[in-house]
């Protein structure tokens, strides 16, 4: 080669690296890392960034010059030079990408390694999932379908599924599991940042999945002492022996997870997936049957009457499988009674 | 072989299995269309009839169950298919102990439009079938795509309902795997490989008919199953257990579909191998096979190889809930992962079967228009077998977050990222060959191009997504549908349509238009890059793929994305005017309009029917550009059998 094609390739290459690092520096790509995991993770990405950048710039640079320079045209039949091969570069380019994908991999065996590490006394929470809700239940046995946690602490979160595989994402936590039925997977996080940040469903779930959210609530940790004191007292976690109101309300909302698809003001839930349950002397109506009947049909045998615009199958998956005969019952009275 | 040699090669005169032509009713007997109209029903009825009259016996009821209704009947109808189109008749003929000529070469070769709907025996026939067929289901696929990007233009819903949208996302998907880009190689194999070992035809041109007619089947599986009464299949093209077996009737559909062209893939592996093993002419050792034939060949035995799991996977997960075993079910002893587990270590290694044929036809359009020899040719081959070898050791990184073992995420984190040096090889390589080269741009070199281009970036994000703390970040985004998208559209199907204008001279005796074909170029790179690459972006930010709705925060990203995919959409009217224009108007093309070495540029365009004249004695390697007097075989050396007529 040329000294002249040398110094322009690598000027090229230059250019090539310093387009590709524009890119990755101006372009947030990156949510912000809100959690330790996330910090550490983000530095793995910036690792293999450097690395593929580099290597992409040098890729860049030799096509963009092979193409500008090396062109002929049409008419001219002349062949190339007759060179099969050379050694010494195909060991260069055979070794040096094993040596930096074998660092990549002893960096992300290393980062792998600290994520996975609760500490000796993580806080415990237990993460079910369903179609098309989570529900945290917490070491005192209280259960929220919204996530509280106190900053700066290990969390290790045991993941179940009551039907098909979910997952658990916190985009700004860098960290995610699936919820697999069957399996008890595992999952440490540790937010360093006070904020709300959404949960979200990234396995294929059903007709509902887009819809599969939450959200987490990272609190200081004396905010999280209080609430916690307070909210598991006045949550009860059995609500099928109480039968008050508020109690089904929670029913309504977490154990059964009815809020997650539907509306129902009285409940606070707003839902969209399935139909709307502020008005069900009207569906009922509508339907041709007595309203007590119309809703417990509706919970117990969902695909018996569908809904104009609505599918079967769709509730009939998951939903009320686990529900005891008086949770039902809790359920049609407390539905019948709130609603229009 | 039967010792009947006639003096003429007008096989028109001979009827099958020695019969003559049908005239009249006799039509009605013959294979072909018309007896598919009476078979099909007739053998598929029975057969749901006696099924019925099991259960009946059984009391096993209702009697006219969807769930084995179904499954049978996917089963039953293709089979009258094949037997009335004429598929197994030789076969039967055999098996039954009625006469059969070896030799007969009837059901060989396209000389008039009927020959391509018909199983032929015929390797550049099939390969058209494949090709035309795959395009086919390439535009459907293509237009539901653009279905549901229209949907995602903006967030909420518009105009799908989640059900419609996950069938479109499904069946997009399933249609592009397995009717497009695992299939599309075969047929460019098919008409290329024998053409460049110098056979006269592919070892089993009978099962080579057939594995083509399983496909037409398969699509039109999937197709059916979008509109089947409950719902078309919805669970992703990854049909995970236990969402799968709880899918509407449509989910079934896609099962079967992805038998039946997991059976083609097969027997067309089997084929290949046999082929590549046992028919290269005089001279032409392993380390004298072009790199397309190295590719197909380690192709086929992943294939071979892996082909089955997904058929067990799909069988399994059916059965589920047809025969209510319990393979996946987790309540009743099964384990949900293992699903995981079978249908990935057949479909990690896909990733491959739909990869190094693109290798190999890359490595044929730089070679051949930089007018220099392969750089590295036997490293090149190497990096192939070690590009299979390691594909069957990484099937779990699709795992890193489905809690397998954990102590297996960095085994197979490090095998992954291993492949990245056999792949980075051919890059490498392929840069090399260019290089001090006598470049020529024409459409299929600037593919090939594009195709280096987009899978440095595809592969690039594959070492991103192959080290488990990214992974664990971007798995399940719209970073994954960037990545798979930059591999298998930026990647292989660029490789495709690089490969389809080089050997469209080859396949159809004329040109294709040079500048709609660049133009075609310039847009499915710009199309396909501003459709991909922001998908980067919001998978990393937050949005998970297989979503009809979304955070509004991507809305103006999406309704880029969108606007850009309709553009991608809009190149392939050029590609497809291009192509059946020129098939028909384009002007007539030389033997060897590129100056390729290969064999298959040595004999007329197209080939005659049985390939050569002459059997090729090949004394050199097939890229010796700028070697004087360099030859890769010379013809007229060995005299070839005649071949025995009919």
């Amino acid at each position: 080669m040329r000294r002249g094609s040398l110094l322009q390739l690598i000027a090229l290459t230059l250019v090539a690296f310093g387009i590709g690092a524009c890119v990755a520096l101006f372009i947030p790509w990156l949510p912000a890392p809100d959690s330790r995991e996330a910090g550490r993770i983000w530095f793995i990405y910036w690792f293999a960034t450097w690395i593929c950048l580099g290597i992409f710039a040098i890729v860049a640079a030799v096509l963009v010059f092979s193409v500008l320079k090396f062109r002929v045209k049409k008419d001219d039949l002349s062949d190339g030079p007759p060179i099969h091969g050379h050694t010494t570069l195909e060991i260069v380019w055979t070794a040096v990408p094993f040596v930096l994908v074998t660092a990549i991999a002893i960096a992300s065996a290393v980062v792998l390694a600290k994520d996975g590490n609760a500490g000796s006394n993580p806080l415990r929470i237990t993460v079910t999932t369903q179609q098309f809700a989570y529900t945290f239940t917490y070491p005192n046995g209280a259960t929220y379908g919204v996530l509280r946690l106190p900053v700066d602490r290990h969390v290790l979160l045991t993941l179940h599924s009551k039907d098909v595989i979910h997952s658990f994402w916190v985009p700004n936590w860098g960290q995610k599991s699936d919820a697999v039925p069957g399996l008890s997977n595992q999952l440490v996080v540790t937010p360093d940042k006070l904020g709300t940040y959404p949960i979200i469903c990234t396995q294929l779930c059903g007709l509902g999945h887009a819809l599969m959210r939450s959200q987490a609530i990272v609190m200081t940790p004396t905010d999280y002492a209080t609430w916690y004191k307070t909210a598991g007292t006045t949550t009860t976690t059995t609500p099928a022996s109480a039968g008050t109101t508020a109690n089904v309300a929670t029913l309504f909302k977490t154990t059964a997870t009815c809020g997650a698809c539907h509306t129902f003001t009285p409940a606070g839930a707003t839902g969209t997936l399935g139909p709307n349950l502020d008005d069900l002397t009207a569906a009922a109506a509508k339907a041709g049957q007595p309203l007590e009947t119309y809703v417990r049909q509706s919970i117990e045998q969902p695909d018996a009457y569908i809904t104009p615009g609505y599918h079967a199958g769709v509730m009939s998956a998951s939903c009320c499988k686990q529900l005891s005969s008086t949770e039902i019952d809790e359920l049609v009275q407390y539905l019948v009674q709130n609603t229009k | 072989m039967t010792e009947v040699a006639h003096p003429d090669h007008s096989h028109e005169e001979h009827a099958y299995a020695g019969r003559p032509p049908a005239r009249g009713w006799h039509r009605f007997t013959y294979p072909g269309w018309l007896r598919v109209m009476w078979v099909m029903p007739l053998f598929g009825f029975a057969l749901l009839g006696l099924t019925v009259l099991i259960r009946w016996a059984a009391h096993w009821y209702p009697l006219w169950q969807s769930g084995p209704i179904v499954a049978v009947s996917l089963v039953v109808f293709p089979f009258g298919f094949l037997g009335g189109l004429g598929a197994f008749d030789y076969w039967l003929y055999y098996m039954a102990g009625k006469r059969t000529l070896p030799e007969d070469h009837s059901t060989h070769g396209g000389r008039t439009w009927r020959d391509y709907f018909r199983p032929n025996t015929d390797h550049k026939v099939i390969g058209i079938q494949y090709l035309v067929t795959t395009m086919f289901f390439f535009v459907v696929a293509g237009f539901l795509a653009l279905l549901f990007r229209a949907e995602l233009a903006n967030p909420g819903d518009q105009y799908f309902n989640p059900q419609t949208f996950n069938v479109l996302l499904s069946v997009h998907a399933g249609l592009m795997i397995f009717l497009v880009v695992v299939p599309v190689f075969a047929g460019l194999g098919n008409f290329v490989i024998p053409l460049m070992i110098g056979a006269a035809d592919m070892a089993f041109p009978r099962l080579n008919a057939l594995s083509y007619w399983l496909l037409p089947i398969a699509g039109t599986i999937m197709l059916v199953g979008m509109i089947t009464p409950g719902g078309g299949p919805s669970a992703g093209w990854t049909c995970y257990a236990p969402l799968c077996s709880h899918q509407p009737l449509g989910q079934m559909f896609f099962n079967m579909g992805v038998q039946w062209a997991g059976a083609s893939s097969i027997l067309t592996a089997l084929n290949f191998l046999v082929t590549i093993i046992t028919m290269r002419a005089p001279g032409m050792t392993f380390w004298r096979m072009p790199l397309l034939v190295w590719a197909n060949f380690s192709t086929s035995m992943l294939v071979v190889l892996a082909t089955p799991f997904i058929a067990g996977s799909q069988f399994f997960v059916m059965f589920d809930r047809v025969l209510h075993t319990n393979f996946f079910e987790s309540g009743r002893g099964g384990y949900t992962l293992g699903y995981q587990h079978i249908f990935w270590f057949y479909s990690h290694p896909a990733v491959y079967i739909m990869m190094l044929p693109g290798f190999g036809i890359v490595s044929e359009v730089i070679a051949v228009m930089s007018r220099k020899p392969i750089f590295g040719y036997r490293l090149m081959a190497l990096s192939l077998l070690a590009i299979l070898i390691l594909g069957f050791s990484v099937w779990a990184h699709h795992m890193f977050v489905a809690g397998m073992a954990s102590w297996l995420r960095v085994p197979m984190m490090v095998t992954t990222l291993l492949i990245a040096v056999p792949t980075g090889i051919k890059v490498f390589s392929w840069l090399a060959t260019m290089w001090e080269g006598r470049i020529h741009f024409t459409t299929p070199m600037l593919f090939a191009v594009g195709f280096l281009a987009n899978f440095v970036i595809g592969g690039l994000s594959g070492i991103f997504l192959g080290a488990v703390p990214i992974d664990i970040q971007a798995s399940g985004t719209y970073f994954l549908v960037a990545h798979i998208h930059y591999v298998l559209f930026g990647g292989s199907m660029m490789t495709v349509f690089a490969g389809i204008y080089y050997w469209f001279p080859k396949m159809t005796g004329r040109m294709y238009n040079e500048k709609l074909g660049q133009l075609h170029f310039w847009l499915t790179l710009i199309g396909f890059n501003l459709t991909f690459f922001p998908m980067h972006y919001i998978g990393l930010q937050g949005m998970p793929r297989r979503v009809a709705d979304y955070a509004s925060r991507f809305a103006d990203l999406n309704l880029f994305i969108s606007i850009a995919s309709f553009g991608l959409g809009i190149s392939t009217v050029f590609f497809l005017y291009n192509m059946i224009w020129s098939w028909s108007h384009g002007p007539k093309a030389a033997a060897n309009p590129w100056r390729g070495m290969t064999l298959e540029w040595q004999v007329p365009s197209p080939p005659p029917y049985f390939n050569f004249d002459e059997i090729p004695q090949v004394v050199g390697g097939p890229y010796e550009y700028g070697v004087p007097g360099a030859r890769h075989a010379i013809f007229g050396a060995a005299k070839p059998e005649p071949v025995p007529a009919d």
